[in-house]
């Protein structure tokens, strides 16, 4: 089941979650790192319960530009986390444009993100069609040399798969397939770069990889998946039960490249750079997508898919 | 035969094999065209495989890169590497890893997926962002910046597997072996994908 809200749409969860966020905000302890940013502006409209014991999580992708709009929506990272305190950050790839040298991996990563880096957000990286696989080792995307890996989550039920979509060889798929078939987590999230759904008019959704991937995800009750490339925001209406995101607006932007003849979205914007934020409790992902503004332009809820 | 038809199989050429027959439609009758991939696709793994091995040897040699490491430290690594393996392999040319019987042979395997049922959506993948007509050279870097192009899954099936950090990738209608330590493309091959 997924709850839809957007901006001038009132909805009693979401309208609860907003009540309850604002009332923590005013007590909420800054990073110093970020708190300059936080006291500048009125605290972010975000819907989330932000309860204690869930699982605070943030996704971006498509990067890593090193251009102002980045740095912009990096600011805002760090005023949503001062709010919402995430743990940790999912990229969907494209992580570094052009040079990946090592001043490169200041101004196109360490600088935006200082605040959420400082604050001791852990960053777990997957790789885009830009970046070098070299990527894999660098300690701060916590990939441990590796191009594709997964990992349990440090609260909640949950395990995510990070996957090299460029390169689904045999081994890759077989070890997908044995890592989610191990699995006893309750959410088991697979991201990676390239989006099975996706109305960006530029890329669109990549059939090749739907017809390698999706019965996978199908089979081992994976409810929720992230991806990029298309440089927009996009949710898409569930797919045989699945909710795809594509969150490739995060430093790239294409602007107003929706195709809206899909007639599977849920909710796109591509008029300005957004990431997502997301919480899991119990059976339910709640998320918002914030934009380079501070704009919430998508909330909602997906419950959890149970396994057949 | 029979011997390459069992390396093959250790190999995890068994899809490889599987596909040809399938293809063949009388086993029998093609049987010869299966071994002899068989045996193609084993020379050209040993071939790969003996980089690999000059590969590790070089690398032993470097100062061992951190397991999680600062971005200095992965491209001096990086360079290092490269530097050794490119003294290394000074008189490499094309073709030295992919000779012309090989080629053919990897050329018939891609155009098996790409003229199958899903072939049109297969090369649209490879094509999207392909950053098509870029110059490259055996034993030099991959050019920095360059976008990769994307291995859809039924290629990578139906082409040898090939040994840990070395990979496949499409540069035009080139097909590129890759070493993605050191960047250095290794080998490629024109006309790699049938029109």
């Amino acid at each position: 089941m997924l709850i839809p809200r957007r901006p001038g749409l009132s909805l009693v969860v979401c309208v609860a979650a907003v009540a309850c966020l604002s009332g923590a905000a005013g007590v909420s302890q800054a990073p110093a790192a970020s708190q300059a940013a936080a006291s500048a502006q009125a605290a972010l409209p975000l819907t989330l319960p932000n309860k204690e014991d869930a699982l605070k999580f943030g996704v971006m992708g498509d990067f890593g530009t090193g251009k102002r709009e980045q740095y912009d929506l990096g600011e805002q990272m760090g005023r949503v986390h001062s709010q919402f305190p995430f743990q940790l950050m999912i990229t969907v790839g494209d992580n570094l444009y052009g040079g990946q040298r090592p001043v490169d991996f200041v101004k196109k990563f360490e600088a935006p993100y200082k605040s959420l880096l400082s604050a001791g957000v852990k960053f777990y990286a997957s790789l885009g069609n830009h970046d070098s696989r070299q990527q894999s080792a660098y300690a701060l995307f916590n990939m441990d040399g590796r191009t594709y890996y997964t990992f349990k989550a440090p609260k909640q039920d949950v395990r995510f798969f990070a996957l090299e979509s460029s390169y689904l060889d045999p081994t890759q798929l077989q070890w997908l397939e044995r890592e989610l078939q191990n699995s006893r987590e309750d959410w088991k999230i697979p991201y990676f770069h390239h989006p099975l759904y996706s109305s960006g008019d530029r890329h669109g959704s990549d059939l090749s990889k739907r017809k390698a991937l999706e019965p996978l995800f199908l089979k081992y009750g994976v409810s929720v998946v992230f991806a990029g490339h298309d440089h927009v925001y996009e949710r898409v209406m569930p797919q045989q039960g699945i909710t795809h995101f594509v969150v490739g607006s995060s430093g790239q932007l294409r602007k107003g490249n929706i195709d809206k003849g899909t007639g599977f979205t849920a909710y796109a914007n591509a008029t300005e750079q957004a990431f997502l934020v997301a919480e899991i409790s119990g059976d339910q992902l709640f998320f918002n997508a914030v934009s380079k503004s501070g704009k919430v332009i998508d909330a909602g809820v997906v419950e959890r898919r149970k396994s057949q | 035969m029979i011997t390459a038809r069992r390396i093959a199989v250790s190999l995890g050429l068994a899809p490889v094999l599987a596909a040809v027959s399938l293809l063949a439609g009388d086993i029998g009758q093609e049987k010869p065209r299966v071994n002899a991939d068989a045996a193609l696709s084993v020379e050209f793994l040993k071939g790969v495989q003996a980089y690999v091995e000059l590969h590790k040897k070089l690398e032993a040699t470097l100062p061992p890169r951190p397991e999680h490491a600062t971005p200095a430290e992965i491209e001096a690594h990086e360079q290092a590497l490269a530097s050794l393996i490119m003294r290394a392999r000074a008189g490499a040319k094309r073709g030295d890893l992919l000779p012309q019987k090989i080629r053919a042979y990897l050329r018939r395997q891609i155009g098996v997926v790409l003229r199958g049922p899903d072939g049109a959506v297969i090369r649209r993948s490879v094509m999207e962002d392909n950053p098509g007509k870029v110059q490259l050279r055996c034993n030099a870097r991959y050019p920095e910046g360059l976008p990769i192009t994307t291995m859809p899954a039924p290629i990578l099936a139906a082409l040898p597997k090939l040994p840990e950090h070395v990979e496949y990738r499409f540069v035009g209608d080139r097909l590129v072996l890759l070493d993605i330590h050191s960047q250095l493309v290794m080998d490629y091959m024109t006309d790699a994908l049938p029109l």
